[in-house]
């Protein structure tokens, strides 16, 4: 039966599920990472507000793509039940999609109380009516008095929907490149690696607090450094991995190292690039934030590349 | 207790395409769409004068440790006491997971576009779905439960197609499966399936 094997890709889950993974893996990461900084580096309401909503947006939006590829979307309702996790507690897309309302729900709640005192949201005609409320009043005074909890909730659903990203690949048994540790750790690197790109930029193109940030800049180009490092470090052993094995790697290692997209467009520009430009930041520094920047949007476009070219190059080896 | 198997002899399958139309009018499967629960592979293998045409059936494994059992979000994919893998159509969504974790191919969607067009094909009255869902081959669950084979196995005219139950050891199937004459396919997955094949002799080695 062996001499038959062919090998062949999937079309089920596409680049609008490498969109879902990517903006629920940046989303969770930038509001995880926001909240922390909040909480133990610097109170920064402006980072909170911008953090919170901007990862809010692009969870919805992640959500919207796995939403709008489902067959059926009224059964939706059957993965909201927070039940499911008794009855499925194997299913990771389960968890994940809790996770990912949660992190929504507590990420609100954090920002909440930073929200009213904001002149921005209170000076929208609707936003501010809703904010004076004397409900909402009352609820973002209790967040704001339990703002560690609600940024810790928000934190533990934020790094489950991180490694959720990686975790639903790895069961996929059948398929090499997938089914191993290394992929939750590998979107988890990932994620918060464009998290802080996606954070420098903030810091740099809408909050523009120039010498207040300064040392919070460092801070996340110095993480982003070391991130991209790891996930380095982390492909080369992949690299090695899918050489030698199963015919499912090796087919897959042959499809992802002779792609340019993903030799030239995600390992050149969406990580050594940036990688060289922010290690001279480091090291050196820039007379302008220009270069950091770029390697921000390269970092941010890199995460893409990886989901994208990871899932176009799980590879099924079958005996027909 | 009972857990129910196919046997497949590559040696007797001619690629008819006889189960893979009961199977269609069986399960009401969207063939217009080229969507099937079985499907006989048809490959020509060697070269010159050596050459063979082997037929290769597949369906759904039943598996007893089914990888899209476990990824499935909802539960809509379970398993029978007897070991029958199905599909509850009303819990599905159509994440697709079940298809990227299932090593078979078995999985096909079944979109709103199918059901409309299995209302026309099939008859309004005689066509049994009303939704969309991953879909897949459940051994013909409902005629299995009134002692019936599926509807491959009745008519498959090489009998390549065995059904039976493994766990009682006077049954051919448990017979031809402990002599170690039948393999599963991919066994080093993990998945422990119940879909056993006979080499075909002419390519064994």
């Amino acid at each position: 039966m062996d001499v038959t094997t062919g090998f062949y890709t999937q079309d089920f889950w596409t680049w609008w599920l490498a969109l879902y993974l990517y903006l629920g893996g940046l989303g969770a990461a930038t509001l995880t990472t926001t909240f922390l900084t909040d909480m133990y580096m610097k109170p920064h309401r402006e980072l909170v507000l911008w953090g919170a909503w901007s990862g809010i947006v692009m969870l919805a939006l992640g959500s919207a793509m796995l939403f709008f590829h489902l067959l059926d979307h009224m059964a939706v309702i059957h993965l909201l039940n927070p039940l499911v996790l008794i009855n499925q507690p194997t299913a990771w897309i389960a968890w994940g999609t809790q996770f990912i309302v949660w992190m929504m729900v507590w990420g609100f709640l954090y920002a909440l109380p930073y929200m009213m005192d904001s002149p921005f949201f209170t000076r929208i005609p609707i936003v501010k009516n809703i904010l004076n409320w004397g409900l909402i009043q009352k609820i973002g005074r209790t967040c704001g008095r339990h703002c560690r909890l609600c940024g810790w909730m928000a934190t533990i659903n934020g790094i489950g929907t991180v490694v959720y990203t990686g975790l639903v690949l790895q069961s996929f048994p059948a398929v090499a490149l997938w089914h191993n540790p290394g992929v939750p750790l590998l979107f988890t690197v990932s994620a918060f690696s464009t998290a802080m790109a996606f954070l420098l930029l903030v810091l740099n193109l809408a909050i523009k607090k120039r010498e207040e940030d300064r040392p919070l800049r460092v801070f996340y180009e110095r993480t982003d450094l070391i991130l991209i490092s790891v996930e380095l470090v982390i492909l080369f052993s992949f690299f090695f991995y899918l050489q030698r094995g199963s015919q499912s790697a090796v087919v897959s290692a042959q499809m992802l190292w002779n792609d340019w997209g993903w030799m030239v467009g995600f390992i050149g520009f969406g990580l050594l690039v940036p990688f060289f430009i922010e290690l001279k930041g480091v090291v050196k520094g820039w007379n302008s934030p220009a270069p950091i920047m770029l390697a921000s949007v390269l970092v941010l476009a890199g995460g893409y590349l990886l989901r994208h070219y990871f899932m176009y190059a799980g590879v099924y080896a079958r005996p027909w | 207790m009972t857990r129910y198997a196919m046997v497949i002899d590559l040696n007797t399958c001619v690629g008819c395409n006889a189960c893979m139309a009961a199977c269609a009018m069986e399960n009401q499967t969207p063939v217009w769409d080229n969507k099937w629960r079985t499907y006989v592979h048809d490959k020509e293998i060697g070269t010159a004068e050596d050459i063979h045409r082997r037929f290769f059936p597949r369906l759904c494994n039943h598996c007893s440790n089914p990888a899209c059992m476990s990824v499935c979000p909802t539960g809509a994919t379970y398993q029978l006491d007897n070991g029958i893998v199905q599909v509850d159509e009303d819990l599905c969504l159509g994440c697709r997971a079940c298809a990227l974790a299932c090593p078979y191919d078995a999985r096909y969607e079944v979109t709103y576009a199918d059901v409309r067009k299995g209302r026309e094909f099939f008859g309004e009255e005689a066509y049994q779905r009303s939704r969309p869902s991953m879909d897949k081959c459940n051994f013909c669950a409902e005629r299995v439960a009134i002692g019936q084979k599926p509807a491959c196995v009745e008519t498959c005219v090489g009998s390549a197609r065995l059904f039976g139950d493994l766990d009682n050891p006077d049954d051919p199937v448990a017979r031809i499966v402990s002599s170690g004459a039948a393999r599963p396919l991919m066994a080093h997955l993990g998945t422990e399936p119940n879909v056993y094949y006979i080499d075909d002799m002419k390519r064994r080695g």
